[in-house]
This record gives C-alpha cells, sequence and structure tokens, in this order.
C-alpha cells in the first residue's frame, strides 16, 4: 500500500509536468502578458455568428410555433379553469381518495396536511395555477420522453448523440434559452411551459432506456414463442415489464417539471406561485417569498410520494387499501360536495390571515439584522480576506497593507516561494500527488483563479478532459474555453469557476461533517431529513432575500446562495455512503483495536468513496445550476450574461453564454464521475 | 295608454340607436383588452385603474401578468393590447426596435412626476455632514464608512441592475469619486439592502428613482448631484419619462378604448397613497383601486365622454 503510494504513476507525472508548466507560463507572463490573460484583441463576434445561425431557423419555425401556441394554451387554460373552478374541499377530497388508492393511508395524510396547509397559508388559487401548469407540462414530457426513450431502444446506434443531447438539455441554464422559445411560440405561459418540458424530458428518456433494456431475455422469447408479433411483443411484453422503472422516469419527470414551473413567471401571464415568488423577491418580502415558496416544496413532496408511491405499489403489486367500487362512490361523493358548495356560493377560503402572519417575518428579519449585523459583518469579512480574495485575486492581487499588512517586495516574493517550496517537500514524503496538489494550491493561492495563465487553464482542463472522456470531451471542453475566450468572456468565466470552486469547497466542509454527523445519529438524520428536502425543494429565489439583508449585495451574497442549494448532496451522500458501509468490515477493523477517528477516516470514508465521489459530482453540477439564479444578487459572471442577454433579448449572446455554463457542467460531470456512473438524476430520494 | 306605449316605443329606440352608435365608437367591446401587470406594486396600480376605468366606459379588460423586458414582445404581437407605465429610462433594447418598427405606439405620459438620482438612508446625515450635497462623496472619512472588502480603498456605492446599464460609473468617473460602483443584480436587492441598511444603521449610498413604495417606508436623502459634464443620458441623471404604450392595432380595434387611454393619468400623490396602503396591508390591490375608482368619479368620467362621443 505505502509503496503504491510513494511510486509515481503515469498520472502522478502528467500531473507533475502540468505543474511544471503552469509555473513557467505564470512566470513567463510577466513579460509576455498574452500567455497569462486572455488576448483582448483575439475576439469573434460569436454572439453575431449564433444570431445569424439560428435566427433563419427560429424565423423559419415561427409560423409553426405560433400555430400551436393556442393549442397549448386551450388544453392549459380548460385544465386551469377546472381546477380552478372546483372548492377546494371537494379537490382536497378527491385528491386524498386517489392517494389513498394509488399509495396507502400514510401518504393519505399527508396529501391532506398538506393541501390544508396550502390552504391556510392562503395560496390555494395559485397553487392550482401551478398545478395546472405541471399537468400539461409533465404528460407532454413523459409521451416525448418515452418516445425517445423507445427510439433510442431501437436504434442503439443513436444512443449516445440522444445522450449527449440529453445531458445538454439538463445544463443549459433554462433562461438562455427562454429568448429563443419567446420567438418562437409568443408572448404567454407557452414558452415557459416549454422551457420546463425541455429540462423535464430526460429523466423519462434516461428511465425509458433502462427499464426497456433490463426486460429479461427469456420473457422476450416466451412471448415471441408465444406468437407475438412486434407491436404486441413490445405493449404487452416489453412496457409492462418495465412499468416500474417507467414510473420512476414518471416522479423524476415531475419533480423537474415542478422546479421548473418557477422559469414561466419570468414571461408571466400566469397568475402561478412563481409569479407570487418573483414579486417577493422584487419587492424583498422573505415572508411572502417563504411562503409561496413553502406551497411549492408542499406540492413537490406531495407530487414525490404520490407519483414514488404509485411506482411503488406496481412493483410490489399490493392490493390497494381501497377497494374500486369505494373509490368511485368517494368520487361521486367529492363531485356532490363539489356541485354544493358551487349552488351555496361558499368558498370557504380563509382570508389573508396566514399571509400577514408570515409578514411579521420580515419585521423580526429586519430586527435580527439590526441586531446581528456585527456578527455578519466579521463572518463576512473573515471569508472574503480568507477565502474570496486569494481565489479571485491571489495573493499577488490582494497584497497591499490594507487586506495582508504588506506590500509585494521581492523579498515578500521570494518568501513566499520559499515557504511554497517547504510545503511541497514536505508533502513529497507523504506521496508524489500530494506535493503535486501542493503545488498546484500554492500557484493558485498567487495567482488567483481569474488570474491563472489561461494557456496553463487550458492545458490542464484539456488533459483533464482527455483522460476522462477522450476526444470528445476534449473537443467540448476546449469549445467551452475558447469560445468563452474569443467572445471575450474569459474573465466572467473564470469568475463562474472561482464561486463554483469557493462554493464546492464550503458545502463539503460543512456538508460532509454534518453528513458524518447525521451517520453516526439517527436523531440527527432524522431532523436534517425535513431540512434537506426543503431547501431542494424551495425555489432558489427564495434564499437570495435574507442572503441579501444578511450580507449586502455581492459575491459573497451570491455565494451564500449557491451554498444553501448545494450543500444537500454532500449530506446526503456522505450519510449514505457512510451508513452502507459493509458491517463486517466495521467489525472487524473495531476488533483490530481502531478507534471511532481512525474507523472513520481510515476504515470507512476510503470505503464510502463512491459515495463521496458522488456527493462531489453532485455539489458540482447544483452549485453551477444556481449561478444564474445568484446573479440577481449582483455577481460579474457568466449568469449575469445571461441576464444581460435576457433584457436586451439578444438570442445569440444568451445562447452563447449558456453554452458556456453547460459546457462547465458537463465536463466537470465527467471528470468527477470518471470511477462509476450515477444514478439517474433525482430531486428527492426515495423514502421508505 | 298609447301615448306611454308611443313614448316607450321611442324611447326603446332612441336608446338603441344610442347605443348603437356608442358601440360602434367602442370597436370590438366583447374581446376582451389584455392589459399587462408588471412586477412593481406602482404599475399594477396603474394597471388596474386603467382597466376599470376601461371596463366603466363597457369594455372586458383582462390583466396579464408579465416581465417588463419580455412583455414588450408580447405588446408588439398584440399577445398585450396595452402597458400604462413603462419607464423609459428602463426598456431594454426590444422596446425602441419594436417603436421603431411601428409595431407598438407610444401614447403619451402618464402624469408621473418621477425623480431618479442616488439617495442614502437618513441616518448618515449625522455621520457624513456635508450630505446631501455630493461633495460628502470626496470625504475621506465619509467614503472609509461606505468601503468594503471588495472596494477597497474606495467606497461601495450599490449600482442599478447590471442589465439596466450603469450610468453611475460614468458620472463616478466623471466627477472623479472615490467610489466603486458595484452593480446590484435585481431590484429586491436593492430593496433588501436599503432596508437592512436603515435598521442595521450601515451606511449606503445607491442609485434609485421615485415614486417607489419602499420610500413610503424607509427615510432617505437625495444626494445633490454635481453639474452634469454632458447633457446626455450617460452623464446626466435626469426625471425619467413614464408613458403609456399600445400595441399598434390598439386605435383600429378599440377606438373609444384608444382615446381614454390617451386621456388617462395617474398622479404621484395617488399612486403613492395607494402603494402604501398595499404596504402596510390595510387594502388590497382590489379594494385600493376600486376605492379610487369610487371617489374620483369626477377625474375619469370626462376621459370617458370624451372617448365615447
Amino acid at each position: 500500500m505505502t509503496n503504491d503510494r510513494r511510486n509515481p504513476t503515469s498520472a502522478d507525472r502528467l500531473w507533475l509536468g502540468l505543474l511544471v508548466l503552469s509555473v513557467m507560463l505564470t512566470i513567463a507572463g510577466r513579460w509576455f502578458p498574452w500567455l497569462s490573460g486572455f488576448p483582448t484583441g483575439w475576439t469573434l463576434p460569436v454572439s453575431q455568428w449564433a444570431n445569424a445561425a439560428f435566427l433563419p431557423i427560429f424565423e423559419f419555425a415561427r409560423p409553426f410555433g405560433r400555430s400551436t401556441t393556442p393549442v397549448i394554451e386551450a388544453v392549459l387554460g380548460a385544465i386551469r379553469a377546472g381546477l380552478v373552478w372546483i372548492p377546494w374541499p371537494a379537490a382536497v377530497l378527491a385528491i386524498c381518495l386517489v392517494a389513498l388508492r394509488a399509495c396507502g393511508w400514510r401518504v393519505m395524510v399527508l396529501a391532506a396536511l398538506s393541501l390544508l396547509a396550502v390552504v391556510g397559508i392562503g395560496y390555494w388559487a395559485q397553487a392550482m395555477n401551478t398545478l395546472a401548469l405541471v399537468l400539461v407540462s409533465v404528460p407532454t414530457s413523459v409521451v416525448l420522453g418515452f418516445g425517445v426513450g423507445a427510439l433510442a431502444h431501437r436504434l442503439p446506434r443513436l444512443r449516445p448523440l440522444i445522450e449527449a443531447l440529453l445531458d445538454v438539455m439538463q445544463t443549459y441554464p433554462a433562461f438562455a434559452y427562454l429568448i429563443p422559445l419567446l420567438l418562437l411560440f409568443g408572448f404567454g405561459p407557452a414558452a415557459g411551459l416549454l422551457a420546463s418540458v425541455v429540462f423535464a424530458v430526460p429523466p423519462m428518456v434516461r428511465n425509458t432506456i433502462v427499464g426497456l433494456g433490463a426486460v429479461p431475455a427469456e420473457i422476450i422469447e416466451s412471448a415471441a414463442m408465444a406468437g407475438a408479433r412486434p407491436g404486441q411483443l413490445f405493449w404487452q411484453a416489453r412496457v409492462p415489464v418495465a412499468l416500474p422503472q417507467l414510473l420512476i422516469g414518471l416522479n423524476q419527470t415531475t419533480m423537474a417539471a415542478l422546479s421548473m414551473v418557477i422559469i414561466v413567471a419570468i414571461i408571466g401571464g400566469f397568475d402561478d406561485i412563481g409569479w407570487e415568488i418573483l414579486s417577493a423577491m422584487r419587492k424583498a418580502e422573505m415572508g411572502r417569498s417563504l411562503a409561496s415558496g413553502l406551497v411549492i416544496v408542499l406540492l413537490a413532496v406531495l407530487l414525490d410520494r404520490m407519483t414514488s408511491g404509485i411506482a411503488r405499489q406496481s412493483r410490489l403489486r399490493r392490493a390497494p387499501p381501497i377497494a374500486g367500487r369505494n373509490l368511485v362512490i368517494g368520487l361521486l361523493l367529492a363531485a356532490l360536495l363539489a356541485t354544493g358548495l358551487k349552488l351555496a356560493g361558499w368558498t370557504l377560503l380563509p382570508g389573508d390571515g396566514a399571509r400577514s402572519l408570515f409578514r411579521h417575518l420580515d419585521l423580526w428579519l429586519l430586527d435580527f439584522v439590526a441586531w446581528s449585523a456585527p456578527a455578519f459583518a466579521l463572518l463576512r469579512n473573515a471569508i472574503t480576506y480568507g477565502l474570496m480574495l486569494p481565489m479571485r485575486l491571489g495573493f499577488s492581487g490582494s497584497a497591499s497593507p490594507m487586506v495582508w499588512g504588506l506590500t509585494l517586495t521581492p523579498a515578500v516574493t521570494a518568501g513566499y516561494v520559499a515557504v511554497a517550496l517547504g510545503l511541497v517537500v514536505l508533502a513529497a514524503r507523504r506521496s508524489p500527488r500530494a506535493a503535486v496538489a501542493t503545488g498546484f494550491a500554492a500557484l493558485l493561492f498567487w495567482s488567483g483563479l481569474p488570474g491563472f495563465p489561461w494557456t496553463a487553464t487550458l492545458a490542464i482542463v484539456g488533459a483533464a478532459a482527455w483522460r476522462s472522456g477522450g476526444p470528445w470531451l476534449l473537443g467540448l471542453a476546449a469549445s467551452g474555453l475558447l469560445i468563452a475566450g474569443v467572445s471575450g468572456l474569459w474573465v466572467p468565466m473564470m469568475q463562474s469557476i472561482y464561486l463554483c470552486a469557493v462554493a464546492v469547497v464550503i458545502c463539503f466542509a460543512l456538508g460532509g461533517a454534518l453528513g458524518i454527523a447525521a451517520a453516526q445519529s439517527d436523531r440527527l438524520s432524522a431532523v436534517l431529513r425535513p431540512i434537506n428536502d426543503a431547501l431542494q425543494t424551495m425555489p432558489q429565489f427564495v434564499f437570495l432575500i435574507p442572503a441579501l439583508m444578511l450580507f449586502k449585495v455581492g459575491e459573497f451574497t451570491a455565494l451564500i446562495a449557491i451554498v444553501l442549494y448545494a450543500i444537500v448532496p454532500p449530506i446526503r451522500y456522505v450519510e449514505h455512503g457512510l451508513r452502507t458501509v459493509r458491517p463486517d468490515v466495521v467489525e472487524a477493523s473495531r476488533q483490530m483495536g481502531a478507534t471511532p477517528w481512525q474507523m472513520l477516516w481510515q476504515v470507512k470514508l476510503p470505503l464510502a468513496s463512491d459515495a463521496v465521489r458522488l456527493a462531489l459530482n453532485q455539489t458540482v453540477m447544483a452549485a453551477v445550476s444556481m449561478l444564474v439564479i445568484a446573479a440577481l444578487v449582483g455577481t460579474r459572471e457568466l449568469g449575469q450574461e445571461v441576464y444581460v442577454a435576457l433584457s436586451k433579448a439578444d438570442a445569440g449572446r444568451g445562447l452563447v453564454a449558456g453554452w458556456i455554463i453547460a459546457c462547465i457542467a458537463l465536463v466537470a460531470d465527467r471528470v468527477l464521475r470518471r470511477r462509476r456512473a450515477p444514478p439517474s438524476h433525482a430531486t428527492l430520494p426515495e423514502k421508505t | 295608454m298609447t301615448r306611454t306605449l308611443a313614448l316607450g316605443t321611442t324611447m326603446l329606440v332612441a336608446l338603441s340607436t344610442l347605443s348603437a352608435a356608442v358601440a360602434a365608437d367602442l370597436g370590438a367591446a366583447n374581446e376582451p383588452i389584455r392589459l399587462a401587470m408588471l412586477e412593481w406594486s406602482g404599475a399594477q396600480i396603474s394597471s388596474q385603474l386603467a382597466g376599470k376605468v376601461l371596463e366603466k366606459a363597457g369594455y372586458k379588460v383582462e390583466y396579464v401578468t408579465a416581465g417588463n423586458y419580455p412583455h414588450f414582445t408580447g405588446l408588439a404581437d398584440g399577445d398585450i393590447s396595452a402597458s400604462v407605465e413603462v419607464w423609459l429610462n428602463n426598456v431594454g433594447e426590444v422596446f425602441p426596435k419594436v417603436l421603431a418598427e411601428g409595431k407598438i405606439e407610444d401614447i403619451g405620459t402618464l402624469g408621473l412626476t418621477t425623480n431618479e438620482g442616488w439617495i442614502y438612508p437618513k441616518f448618515m446625515e449625522d455621520l457624513c455632514p456635508a450630505l446631501p450635497s455630493w461633495e460628502a462623496l470626496k470625504d475621506p472619512a465619509c467614503v472609509g464608512l461606505l468601503a468594503t472588502p471588495d472596494t477597497l480603498p474606495n467606497g461601495r456605492f450599490l449600482d442599478y441592475p447590471a442589465d439596466w446599464g450603469s450610468r453611475a460609473a460614468t458620472i463616478i468617473a466623471d466627477n472623479s469619486l472615490p467610489l466603486t460602483a458595484v452593480p446590484s443584480g435585481s431590484e429586491g436587492a436593492m430593496i433588501a439592502e436599503l432596508r437592512a441598511a436603515a435598521s442595521a444603521k450601515t451606511p449606503l449610498v445607491m442609485m434609485f428613482w421615485a415614486p417607489h413604495f419602499i420610500l413610503a417606508e424607509v427615510d432617505v436623502g437625495w444626494i445633490a448631484m454635481p453639474p452634469c459634464t454632458e447633457d446626455t443620458n450617460e452623464h446626466c441623471i435626469k426625471a425619467p419619462d413614464v408613458d403609456k404604450v399600445v400595441w399598434s392595432g390598439f386605435a383600429e380595434k378599440w377606438p373609444a378604448a384608444y382615446e381614454i387611454l390617451k386621456a388617462f393619468r395617474v398622479t404621484t400623490e395617488d399612486q403613492q397613497k395607494m402603494m402604501l396602503a398595499l404596504d402596510n396591508q390595510s387594502g388590497t390591490l382590489e379594494s385600493v383601486t376600486d376605492a379610487w375608482v369610487a371617489e374620483n368619479e369626477a377625474i375619469w368620467k370626462p376621459w370617458i365622454d370624451a372617448g365615447v362621443n
């Protein structure tokens, strides 16, 4: 084991070479500035090209898009009118009955409680409008996803292409393709709805491919021998066997659609919860945004439990707890109730009482801000000086009397180099890999991430991409980096990477610690679970207001908002990984006399390394997906570029910035999950 | 008996001809006029008032919640019929384009008395006695209070969101003030920060505009600006115009409504009163605008009369 670590592998040699190259480029950059900052003269009008390429296509497809808009809006309008017409007591009764039939008593109680809470908060009508959006978006996504998945199953040669497309659909920021959708489908909810379909289709496709592929060959054979035609074989043998997996796809698609319907509100034209959240964000009312965010969380948890409950029932083939006849009677009763209430003219909706209760939260928040301002200013300064400035400007950029108490004299530079070399030598005694890592850290701390030579960045990212994904990943990485360079977005891109990197470091330190603690204590785990659920389903906008009040506009607040959203994966996966370590190994090391500390660091965490790696991957993806939202609190990175493009209705500019963000996410995903493919993208983990 | 009947008939005939004449002027009165409901409370009030006046004239009105920038696309296509509170200092790039193409029509001012400039929470006058003069921002002691790690050694100036354009940075440069303009990302971010600053007594100088509901809640001062170096929008802040904008087909489809909207005005005082009521929850958007319509028939009746005849 020790021998292995001390002898450099080929990977170590590669990284050592890259380190030497980076140091040389950093030094050379002092005399040849074009080596370190992306040359400003090398710009190409990429976004204009994108416009020139895409706008004619949009223009051509516009009549088609425009003619489907009324159809979509008519369906949406009908569903919406129906949902808003039904008095809430009847609707709650009906949904509870369906929940009981499909998933059992526990989910029914959950349904009753959460729906009553929605009524109590005072957002019933808006919640029904949001539900109408989901009810159009989900079936569309499911049908499309199933179709594409079945096609990929029939024609395996298409699969790599389809999977690449799915990756792009899941990582491309929706704000960036809103303008094209507006051009195609006109102003109104249809454009936003289709944005949510783009995001919600991929999980259905993935699950369809997995489900259809996992049907045992014997079943197909016996069906074929029984004389089934190809169509029958597909619909009567394959699909029923794959149904549980397809229903998992339905569950994930529903969650994805719900998380995205907020986007509809950016365009407007629909009085839904997303609009409430956006208006509250605009007026900086935390109570109102929290209340409406809570409604989304309740809807999400309910839809999640119901769809995953249906998936589980179909797997277990249990008898439903309520007979079909009783269900019909119950539904008739609900209809009767609805008619009765309508005739009597009772809405039974509570007034704005609860909402004004939520408004008190704002006053408390203000008091809290006044009371805690010095403490939070201290925290902000500590992280800004300790982590953000060094990562952004580097030691060389931030060495001023005001920050470090010294100026950058040759003596200071020499001292820095000496300390760095000392640390590298010290680390080399542990392993070559540690030495190289220390070297990179020292270099990064010197130049800062945005100031890191672009040539070295290109070499490092290229090498990492080549090693994990071969030529096509290298091509993807190079396309992202070079497009960023020539469109003058190199610095914003590095700012984005830097913001995500700092957020991931914090998430991993904090979330990892919480995950480790939760793995030891069932009570903490039970406390964290609903918090995690809420953090992940709460619309991301809601995090912004309290963070703003405590930490002011700027990168730091953006960082806090990103951390709040991206901290969930490390907590979940680290806990899950530690809890599923094989008990016999743990027992064996206990008997060998391992202390709890040794047990954690030398036995459990190494064994859970797959889960830890997956946590890292998911944290990075969550952080990148939060960039565009975080731009609302004032950042200067790619997310902001997407907004600027949206406000100027410049489709090309948004598409270019979006493509760079998608590239960052895709390359990071591939490089980080090299060892093992993660399970399909899930918003909420399955509960038992 | 016959006489009364005859009289009745004549009256009926007269009435029906009258209503026929009106209907012709109303245009497509059975097709709803779709008014934009934008994100901020001022615009929502203006749009509700316009809608209620149009309803009094016999129109059907639908309110379409819409984002400020995207809604110009809707106006140009006729998906939205009219938008009554368009701040011409913040229209993005679609507006000038579709206006030039003749897809939308600017039908004149809404009548608001507006203001735009640099503001600070009132307590800062104790910390920087030279306020409200802009000279206070040259005083190192005052600038030091505004400095943050991001802007050191300069003071921090909270600017409009990046997508609204940054005139403040230009003006800071024109007067070589020791300030760094930091883009705020969104309106909500600006309000949150102003509230927090007033509550925690942390110094702040920012770009802002009036009328705005937050000004009823937080006591602010307006900085007396330095003289402009150039008389252009970039170098000089002036009170912005707020106009009403309709889809190009509006006048033809609803001729009377077009005239009514042209005459439609909202005063700053009225709007601020309603915004305050909304903000402290003494009324809903429905109730405050209903109350205005009930109390101000003398104001809106002439608009309808002039429009319909």
